[in-house]
């Protein structure tokens, strides 16, 4: 009887091959005194270490550079205006009638996702927008407008009567929280403009959770953004901006909304009958997304002390997560918020 | 404040397709065919599992980033049902087509298409028409499943099941939930600002609509004849089953 030789794979080789049991082993060890963990070596609700640069673009009115592990996101955000007599369909705010949202109906947010080529090796050169940079686009443009973070009110643009050429400048703070009703027009001053804002975000390198890493870079990039002060100048009727540097303004952004995503690996994989084990990995990478069938992503606003807010839940592509392990996440999420409160600052 | 109307279905009404059905409800309509399963192209067919194509086509214009990911809701959530691994290198295409939604007279149609709620609400429609289809076209499945929405409106009244346009724009957030006729989660979206215990709360209604109601449960609604609200998990049964009542009427 010949010996037969037990070929060796290395780890590297295991994992290429069959990358489902790869991950089983070791998240499964059949040595009880082995911790379970993920291939990456991070435990399974333990996120990518995230490093955060921001006005690293000189030409745009904000920008920011997050690292999330392997996944690099670069997101600008650049400020045009734009004169009320180009909107189509301009309807003037008036005291009756419902109030209208500016910000949605004239388009003033204007998220754009790039998965650049070569970020990943399935971004192909010379393709139309893939579904994943559409989804993308489409989930960050709702969370934009559903978490109302940006105010309208900074993206006004006024015209500058004859009378108060100075108090405009010295109550830049004050009418930000006068003019929050619904009556926008105050006597003697005429809306001309508003700044639309091209917010654009390109993958330098995709490694998995990509609306994580997008969505903070947005983030970011609008807490670091600064408007100039702009006016409507009657004589040159065209919006004119002041160059003095002290002059430029922050947002009032309101709230403070992170996302938080998680990636479910069943025991067999795509099992019919789920009744194995799972994990419920956060922050997976890309070898992990692709494992997983079902994930959860949760936006949560812990700005107000002891009431967390939730503003977005998306959960799909499988039944293992359930009502208590969503409550359960819910912590998780809250943690992640704290993580990123903390890099931001 | 529920929709009085049942919902509209019907099946199998289109020859060319393998399983086709249309679906109504709450003021949305929706055709869907289902064609599978059939040869995938070289480049996307996978070794041991089927792959699932999903087309979302709007009632009006040509479909954009948002239905891109109404699609990739639907089609995560599909996969989990189709029994996939019965057909390698094969492919189901599931074309869904928005034929009307509801009016909303105080808002333009350019906001209602900016405004993710109002993304949301169309959902459970899709997704229970694609249920439909799939059951039309004999398509192996785990189980079924069925969605519905829940918005909770902002001035803290009882959530609303199968909301309006107008309701989903002043409520404060809306939810769209499906689960298998087991009562497993399968789906959940929700949108606008919203804490745990309302999400708890909208969960165990929608767990309500959609799960399957044991036998001796019905026959006590029936009884009681204040049944309001449909249960969508027995609407589907109820259709597959007059459906082969109706094809098997000649033995």
């Amino acid at each position: 009887m010949a010996q037969s030789t037990v070929p060796m794979f290395s780890a590297q080789t295991f994992a290429k091959l069959s990358p489902h049991p790869y991950m089983l082993a070791n998240l499964k060890p059949s040595d009880p005194s082995r911790p379970s963990q993920r291939t990456n070596g991070r435990q399974p609700k333990q996120s990518r270490t995230l490093q955060v640069n921001t006005s690293s673009l000189t030409h745009a009115n904000g920008s920011a550079m997050v690292r999330l592990g392997d996944t690099t996101v670069i997101c600008a955000v650049r400020a045009e205006s734009l004169p009320v007599t180009e909107i189509p369909n301009y309807r003037p705010a008036s005291s009756t009638g419902p109030p209208l949202d500016e910000i949605a109906s004239y388009d003033l947010l204007v998220p754009n996702i790039e998965l650049a080529t070569g970020s990943a090796p399935e971004f192909l050169p010379g393709v139309p927008p893939t579904a994943l940079a559409q989804t993308l686009s489409t989930r960050l443009y709702s969370l934009l407008l559903s978490s109302g973070m940006v105010q309208v009110d900074d993206l006004r643009i006024w015209e500058k009567s004859e009378d108060d050429n100075d108090d405009n400048m010295e109550d830049g703070d004050g009418d930000g929280d006068q003019e929050l009703g619904t009556v926008p027009e105050t006597p003697g001053r005429t809306l001309r403009g508003y700044w639309a804002l091209f917010i654009d975000v390109t993958f330098a390198s995709y490694d998995g959770n990509p609306f994580d890493a997008a969505w903070i870079a947005v983030l970011a990039a609008l807490h670091n953004m600064k408007l100039p002060r702009a006016w409507w100048d009657a004589d040159m009727e065209m919006v004119v901006c002041s160059p003095e540097g002290s002059e430029f303004q922050k947002l009032h952004l309101e709230g403070f909304p992170v996302s938080c995503t998680a990636a479910v690996v069943t025991e067999r994989d795509h099992a019919e009958h789920s009744v194995g084990k799972y994990w419920v990995l956060t922050d997976p990478d890309r070898r992990e997304e692709k494992l997983c069938d079902e994930s959860i992503c949760m936006v949560v606003d812990c700005s107000r002390r002891g009431d967390t807010k939730i503003l977005n839940l998306s959960k799909a592509g499988g039944c293992e997560l359930d009502k208590a392990l969503i409550n359960e996440f819910r912590q998780t999420a809250e943690n992640r918020w704290q993580d990123c409160r903390a890099a931001l600052e | 404040m529920t929709i009085s109307a049942a919902p509209d279905v019907v099946l199998d009404h289109l020859s060319k397709a393998d399983g086709s059905a249309s679906y109504s409800y709450a003021g949305y309509a929706v055709t869907a065919t289902v064609n599978g399963p059939i040869e995938a192209q070289r480049r996307d067919e996978q070794p041991f599992e089927a792959i699932v194509d999903v087309i979302v086509r709007p009632a009006a214009g040509v479909g954009g980033t948002r239905e891109r990911h109404l699609e990739s809701i639907l089609c995560s959530t599909l996969r989990h049902l189709i029994l996939l691994k019965n057909f390698p290198r094969q492919l189901f295409q599931i074309a869904l087509q928005i034929t009307s939604v509801p009016e909303n007279d105080y808002v333009n149609s350019k906001l209602m298409q900016a405004s993710s709620s109002q993304n949301l609400s169309v959902l459970p429609t899709l997704f229970q028409t694609a249920i439909l289809a799939l059951v039309s076209a004999a398509v192996p499945m785990k189980t079924t499943a069925s969605a519905t929405t829940i918005a909770i409106p902002k001035d803290y009244g009882s959530p609303l099941l199968n909301p309006t346009p107008r309701q989903v724009q002043t409520s404060s957030s809306i939810h769209v939930f499906a689960f298998t006729r087991q009562g497993d989660l399968l789906l959940s979206q929700s949108d606008g600002s919203f804490s745990q215990d309302e999400w708890d709360v909208a969960h165990d209604i929608a767990k309500d609509v959609c799960m399957e109601k044991k036998r001796e449960e019905v026959d006590v609604m029936l009884d009681d004849d204040e049944s309001q609200t449909q249960n969508m998990a027995d609407l589907i049964r109820a259709e597959a089953q007059m459906k082969t009542d109706s094809d098997l009427h000649w033995k």
